[in-house]
């Protein structure tokens, strides 16, 4: 029986392999995945014993601190504060008892100190007996612009609204606002009815104060296409420069039958105007007619040259903006459409600052960020943005073209912008614009978006230091209510980087 | 042949090692005493005030154990006693760290089925398993005269398996499983327990008897000696057996111990393999035909292979969901005693203590953890190999192969490895009748070591020469 007892003792052998093998798998490969598993109830417990990480907003050279943990007084608990309360609330988001959202949620491993790239500073601590702390987020934005972008979208009238801005030579965030937002200081509290009850208001405010409208919404982005279907025009040849003429009969005529008619019923230059006319005009038969002639799968092409049609991680989540290449999108009378941001083309006003900063970067498109650069509880640096091309739209000489029929916009007493974003508005500040008054809604029932999209140019061989993307719900005119946001954010950011 | 040149000389008796026993007795319970001091330094920063009490208790029970093993089997294998007490005192010290959780104003929550007076009650029934132990060593002097009993102590196991299926659910069912006798009063019995330790007897002697028939009475069908279809009978009762505690007591861990006991018995006793094969392959049927029939079957194994899927984690695997969780807390070191938060999980002061070893002991702790269990089983298996009477041999087999199946079933269960299956961790488990028995498991292991490892009581004769018979 000797044989099979041995036999019996391999067996047990195995099976006390197999154990030690296993906790080792749970115990030490697999602990960090169990400790981020959701609901984890051990590391929600002692997320608040030790401090969470700073954000800071440090794109004025300045450190502003926008978000911290601070110990209460005789406890050993910290808890989250939002020194600039509404303000950044779409940036920094909120860190509650149960979720986060924004930065919070999306730097999360590291504002807690869970991310790997601490584990070293972690054990350091524990060796050591200190306390375990985040790490530090410090954000491109800059104070000065988002200080002023807020207000510009509280003093509008409580219009739902949202502007970004980009440094167009880096992809940079200078500036994300959006209205109506809240405080994310009401939602730090330790107490699960309380934090129910303000969450449960926020959620079913018909505003939708949560909403973070420059990344998470899409907007028809109306006229301000245009910059699409023009660069499109003359990357392809289709039109030679900005003084070549176009058509631009009124109405359309549209192979459906429909007509297709400029704003107003308006006549555009002699029917026949230099493409840089039909821009500063925003004739709307030129650009469908030029739509139609490039065909759908091109002005895709382009759409996507400038953003669109992919998520973006700056590293909020952005959803897509869109022209969609489903349906009917073939049809060359929705292709008028499309052409001039009808139709199904949707975008975020994250997407409205990339247009204008591709165009200000000789086209070349950097992948839009907000974090400069995580710093460890031992100052060091364990993470730099990395600044990198996210497309190049189109050549410098398109570029060079799109950006002086932006020029004649704001400069041309006929242009769109001239009297919002002209020099007398502006004191003197160079804006590049285009506008954009889109219909939307059930048959076009609802008030119009005010969409404006603008830069200012580089001069002196230094690159251009701001673009700027507004979409105001239902403001109307796209040169009377957008465009004063953003030159109130230009003002303000040139003002504090002079 | 010629005699050695020191055949008169007084042959060196192999001491038996009593000495090295109780030195390891002491280091196990220098153990215990520091993990205990550990609890109240990290739960409260001072040392328990219970602490020389209980601890002085213990070391006294112990102490008393080694006493009557110096005296009753003076050759028995040094380890076992203090293995089974180190075991058995860390079990004590953690029972006694989740007792204080949210208690005297120690961080954490209540463990809601644990009393206050649980550690005084554990710390009763292991001198109840000693009391056991010791009844075992002083009775039996030799494990063969439990042969005797062989049908007797089958029909006892067969009874103390079958009367909580019996009882109404009342007096029988505890947290889902029906494995209980409820006496009222607080106290309750798991007859399996014991149930487990008669029916190794009944398997050991009834294989004795049987092995000639079993081992090679049969054919041999593509290399492989199959049994006669008769021989097979015991092999069905026994899965039927089996699978009626299944069915009947919703208890899918004893019934795996039991028939894999058998099996592993089986195996030894007729050597082959065909057996190990068949009784596997039963048991795999057996599993997938009730966890088929069975919601709750079914339901162990959706636990076990999608633990955090959609609203598990919450619902069904929440409590394999918490230990792994904890274990995971604890990492390579451990949060250390009294400072990690296993009162998450449910039932951790029974079929999850072992996940809490794991989050403030670390992984460091509970590998240690399980190489006591597999020394254990290892001495076990030792003693089985060097003792001569079959009966005895393959009765320790049996119970030293139950006893790693055992850990193997619950801590496998409690880590994820197999589908979790509700049986105690021996030793360690808050609860009597899972300690009693292993004490009495240890007693036997004791008693059968010191046969293997007694010297012969006569002189051997030289090989080649005329039997000596002496007179008395």
């Amino acid at each position: 029986m000797n044989r099979a007892l041995l036999r019996l003792s391999l067996v047990c052998l195995a099976m006390f392999v197999l154990l030690l093998l296993n906790i080792n798998y749970v115990q030490a490969f697999k602990a960090s995945k169990l400790a981020a598993e959701p609901g984890n109830i051990r590391v929600f417990d002692q997320q608040f014993t030790y401090q969470r990480g700073a954000i800071i907003a440090a794109g004025d050279g300045t450190d502003l601190k926008i978000a911290e943990s601070r110990l209460i007084k005789g406890t050993d608990t910290y808890q989250r504060y939002y020194p600039q309360g509404k303000v950044y609330a779409p940036v920094t988001g909120y860190d509650t008892i149960y979720s986060e959202s924004g930065i919070e949620q999306a730097e999360n491993d590291l504002l807690a100190g869970t991310s790997p790239q601490l584990a070293v500073h972690n054990l350091t601590a524990l060796l050591t007996g200190k306390q375990k702390q985040g790490a530090t987020v410090e954000l491109t934005v800059s104070p000065a612009a988002q200080n002023a972008a807020y207000n510009a979208l509280t003093s509008d009238g409580g219009h739902a609204a949202a502007v970004v801005a980009i440094q167009p030579s880096t992809g940079a965030i200078l500036a994300l606002a959006s209205n109506p937002t809240f405080n994310p200081n009401e939602l730090t509290t330790f107490n699960g009815t309380t934090l129910n009850k303000v969450d449960h208001r926020l959620l079913t405010d018909p505003s939708q104060p949560l909403l973070n409208r420059a990344t998470q919404e899409t907007y028809p982005p109306g006229s301000s296409f245009k910059i699409v279907t023009s660069s499109a025009a003359f990357s392809r040849g289709l039109v030679k420069n900005p003084n070549s003429l176009v058509d631009a009969p009124e109405p359309l005529r549209l192979p459906n039958g429909n007509d297709l008619i400029n704003d107003g019923g308006e006549i555009c230059g002699d029917g026949h105007p230099p493409i840089i006319q039909a821009f500063w005009m925003s004739c709307n038969t030129a650009f469908g007619e030029l739509g139609m002639k490039l065909k759908a799968p091109t002005l895709r092409q382009y759409s996507s040259r400038y953003g669109m049609n992919r998520p973006l991680s700056i590293p909020l989540p952005v959803v897509p903006s869109v022209m969609p290449d489903t349906g009917s999108w073939l049809d060359p009378s929705l292709t008028a459409f499309s052409a001039m941001g009808q139709y199904n083309d949707e975008v975020t006003p994250l997407q409205e600052a990339m247009f204008s900063a591709a165009v200000a970067n000789h086209g070349k498109l950097m992948y839009p960020y907000l974090v400069q650069q995580v710093v460890g509880p031992g100052l060091s640096v364990i993470q730099r943005a990395n600044t990198r091309l996210l497309s190049q739209a189109v050549s410098p000489t398109v570029a060079g073209y799109v950006q002086s029929m932006m020029y004649q916009v704001t400069h041309n007493p006929g242009g769109t912008a001239y009297l919002t974003a002209g020099p007398q508005a502006t004191g003197g500040i160079t804006i590049d614009g285009k506008t954009g008054t889109a219909q939307n809604g059930l048959d076009n029932g609802n008030l119009d978006d005010a969409v404006f999209t603008c830069f200012v140019p580089g001069s002196n061989g230094q690159p251009s230091p701001i673009a700027v993307g507004v979409i105001v719900q239902g403001g109307g005119f796209g040169a009377d209510a957008a465009a004063p946001i953003a030159v109130q954010v230009i003002k303000a950011y040139l003002g504090a980087h002079s | 042949m010629s005699l050695p040149a020191d055949i008169d000389q007084p042959v060196l008796m192999p001491h038996g090692r009593r000495r090295t026993e109780l030195v390891m007795l002491g280091f196990a319970m220098a153990v215990v005493l520091f993990a205990y001091s550990a609890v109240g330094l990290g739960l409260k920063g001072r040392l328990p005030p219970g602490l020389p009490v209980q601890v002085l208790v213990f070391a006294a029970l112990m102490l008393g154990a080694h006493l009557v093993v110096r005296r009753f089997a003076p050759y028995a294998d040094p380890l076992l006693l203090p293995l089974a007490g180190l075991l058995n005192g860390l079990g004590l010290v953690m029972i006694y760290r989740l007792v204080q959780s949210g208690r005297d104003g120690n961080l954490g929550a209540r463990v809601t089925d644990l009393s206050t007076s649980a550690t005084t009650t554990q710390l009763l029934y292991t001198g109840v398993g000693i009391l056991a132990m010791v009844a075992v060593l002083v009775m039996i002097s030799e494990a063969r005269v439990l042969q005797r009993y062989t049908y007797t102590l089958g029909a006892v196991g067969l009874l103390l398996l079958a009367v909580p299926a019996l009882l109404p659910a009342s007096h029988s069912v505890v947290n889902g499983a029906k494995v209980w006798i409820i006496l009222g009063g607080g106290f309750s019995i798991e007859p399996g327990e014991f149930a487990r330790l008669a029916l190794a007897v009944f398997f050991a002697g009834y294989l004795v008897a049987k092995r000639d028939a079993l081992a090679l009475a049969g054919r041999r069908v593509l290399g492989i000696d199959l049994p006669r279809a008769r021989d097979l009978g015991p092999v069905l009762l026994a899965w039927a057996a089996s699978l009626l505690i299944l069915i009947f007591e919703t208890d899918i861990g004893t019934s795996a111990l039991f028939f894999g006991m058998f099996i592993a018995m089986l195996y030894v006793a007729t050597q082959r393999t065909s057996w190990l094969l068949i009784g596997v392959l039963m048991f795999l049927a057996g599993s997938w035909l009730t966890a088929l029939l069975f919601h709750h079957v079914m339901e162990r194994f959706t636990i076990w292979l999608h633990p955090f899927q959609g609203s598990n984690p919450t619902n069904a695997s929440f409590q394999l969901v918490q230990g792994l969780e904890g274990m995971a807390f604890g990492g390579l070191f451990g949060t250390g005693l009294g400072q990690g938060q296993p009162y998450h999980t449910p039932l951790v002061q029974s079929d999850f203590i072992f996940s809490a070893f794991g989050e403030e002991l670390g992984l460091v702790g509970v590998m240690a953890l399980l190489l006591v269990f597999g020394l254990l089983v290892q001495r076990g298996l030792r003693a089985a190999l060097a003792v001569s009477d079959p009966f005895s041999k393959l009765l320790v087999g049996g119970l030293s192969f139950v006893l790693a199946l055992q850990v193997f079933v619950i801590v496998g269960g409690v880590t994820g490895l197999i589908p979790l299956t509700g049986v105690t961790t021996p030793f360690l488990s808050q609860g009597g009748s899972s300690l009693v028995a292993s004490w009495i498991l240890i007693g036997l292991l004791i008693r059968v070591s010191n046969s293997a490892r007694k010297p012969a009581s006569q002189p051997i004769q030289d090989e080649g020469m005329t039997q000596v018979v002496r007179a008395a």
